[in-house]
């Protein structure tokens, strides 16, 4: 674990570049360029709040800050992964020509949606003031459940990327786990709304944690239980633990298969 | 860093690839393989046992027909490919040109280019802000520097790969078939370059199939043959060996045709 971060420091600048250059080139077709970042999550939740207050009637006042608090956490847990599930695999050419780190291609993936991630909480801050939502100063404590959740997303990374260089069908695979993980996760509704007797099944999900303490500090305004922090990060340290340890075990040999 | 009049020592080494076949030829085939789980594969060495030392400051020559194992043996002493067995130690920064431009992304300009590139081969922002102006000269590109390189000609893309791998200042220089760039007096500069680096007491490992430059400018040689090193000797003696051993392969041919 030391060495991810004496690696991660050492590389740093590297990392950074490749992180802004993700960026530039998603966005660099585009007329209207990076302001897709914060046009983006507007106008997703745009969609899904007309899907669920407006058709299915959801009874839940500001619905599009109870949605936002937590679908930009999970926005960026998933694109992150999708983009690093390609990140050894789509840099195959310069991993057969130059000695490089292969873990900085999976940690620039995480970072440009990291970016992408603060960019889109100018739009949710602009929803919230939009709605007359009362400002929580709660979201001074985003930082935390943000390091727990950018934690859990680099450790799945760092196993979808070095699957995705064995088996390529695991780019396929992850599109559908993710759909799946999006339902069964507290992203469009709360367990809350559920039977208490089925409430168990939400709490296999890794990630309840994090996504809870998003929408506990910008939606509802009130501070996680440490329980809950700590359990966050246990996930997330469990994540990467498992997650850099099979990408070191392999990381060698992936000039082999790429 | 140890001092040792030592560059590259590669002792004993073997890269052995496994080729998988592919292609099953029916659908029921490739699910019945799949099942099986017994993807049909062969295993063969592109380098085969090979040992050699390089010293601080010389300048050495690899030659050898298309597949006996060159590129593959710069990739290992480049640090691409960790060797199937034996050991290899290079003391000094290594600067492998294996192939030019690895790492250029098209939609980007060439400075930005410029960067990434520095940064990939282990260089700091600082270090490579410091070289860009030189970088930029040397490449001849102009004012083309700030345009996304997809817009280049492939002689400006490779006068700018080139610039960029040699101005970074390396201890140990790694060329691989990458002196024809450009056009003749960009050669001419390549070479000067290459002269001065050589001059400089830099080593340098050079792949060519230009049996002039090994004799021009290399201090050895060494003559490579389905993966094993046939000889290891005076660039002369071994451009000698290569060509005679080239002349007769012409039942090789006839095999490879009819299996």
């Amino acid at each position: 674990m030391t060495e991810l971060v004496r690696e991660s420091l050492r590389y740093r600048e590297l990392i950074w570049a490749l992180a802004l250059k993700e960026l530039k080139i998603r966005y660099k077709r585009s007329a209207l360029g990076f302001l897709w970042a914060l046009l983006n999550p507007m106008l997703q939740m745009l969609v899904l709040t007309l899907v669920f207050s407006t058709i299915l009637s959801m009874n839940v006042p500001h619905y599009a800050v109870f949605l936002l608090s937590v679908l930009i956490p999970w926005t960026f847990f998933s694109q992150s992964l999708s983009y690093a599930a390609d990140s050894i695999v789509g840099n195959g050419d310069l991993i057969k020509k130059i000695r490089v780190a292969k873990l900085v291609f999976p940690m620039a993936a995480v970072v440009s949606n990291m970016i992408n991630f603060l960019l889109s909480l100018i739009p949710t801050a602009l929803i919230v003031l939009a709605l007359r939502h009362p400002f929580h100063w709660t979201w001074i404590f985003l930082p935390v459940p943000l390091i727990a959740l950018t934690i859990f997303t680099l450790g799945a990374t760092f196993f979808f990327a070095v699957a995705n260089v064995y088996y390529r069908d695991v780019g396929h695979i992850l599109q559908i786990v993710l759909q799946l993980w999006f339902y069964v996760s507290p992203i469009m509704f709360s367990i809350d709304f559920f039977p208490a007797k089925y409430r168990w099944l939400f709490k296999l999900n890794p990630l309840i944690f994090v996504l809870n303490q998003f929408r506990l500090s910008i939606y509802y305004g009130l501070l996680p239980a440490l329980d809950s922090i700590i359990a966050a990060f246990v996930c997330a340290f469990v994540a990467l633990g498992i997650g850099y340890w099979i990408f070191r075990k392999h990381q060698d040999e992936f000039v082999f298969y790429v | 860093m140890k001092q040792s009049a030592v560059a590259i020592a590669v002792d004993n080494v073997t890269q052995r690839f496994r080729v998988i076949h592919e292609r099953p030829d029916s659908l029921r085939e490739l699910f019945t393989r799949f099942f099986r789980n017994n993807a049909q594969f062969h295993d063969f060495e592109a380098v085969s046992k090979v040992s050699f030392t390089v010293g601080k400051g010389e300048m050495v020559g690899i030659v050898g027909r298309n597949g006996s194992g060159k590129s593959t043996l710069l990739k290992i002493i480049a640090g691409v490919y960790r060797p199937t067995s034996g050991r290899v130690t290079v003391n000094g920064t290594i600067a492998p040109l294996i192939e030019l431009g690895a790492g250029m992304h098209s939609e980007l300009t060439g400075r930005e280019n410029i960067l990434i590139n520095g940064l990939l081969m282990g260089y700091s922002k600082a270090e490579m802000k410091e070289r860009e102006e030189r970088i930029i000269d040397f490449s001849e590109i102009g004012e083309f520097i700030d345009v996304p390189i997809k817009q280049y000609s492939s002689g400006m893309y490779m006068r700018l790969a080139f610039s960029v791998a040699t101005e970074v200042d390396p201890e140990i220089l790694i060329l691989d078939e990458i002196l024809a760039v450009g056009d003749l007096p960009f050669q001419n500069k390549c070479f000067d370059r290459l002269r001065a680096f050589r001059a400089s007491g830099k080593t340098i490992l050079l792949v060519t199939h230009s049996m002039g430059n090994i004799v021009d400018f290399c201090d050895r040689a060494i003559l490579m043959d389905h993966g094993r090193m046939m000889l290891d000797g005076s660039p002369k003696e071994v451009v000698e060996a290569f060509e005679a051993a080239s002349l007769p392969h012409k039942h090789e041919l006839v095999e490879a045709e009819t299996s």
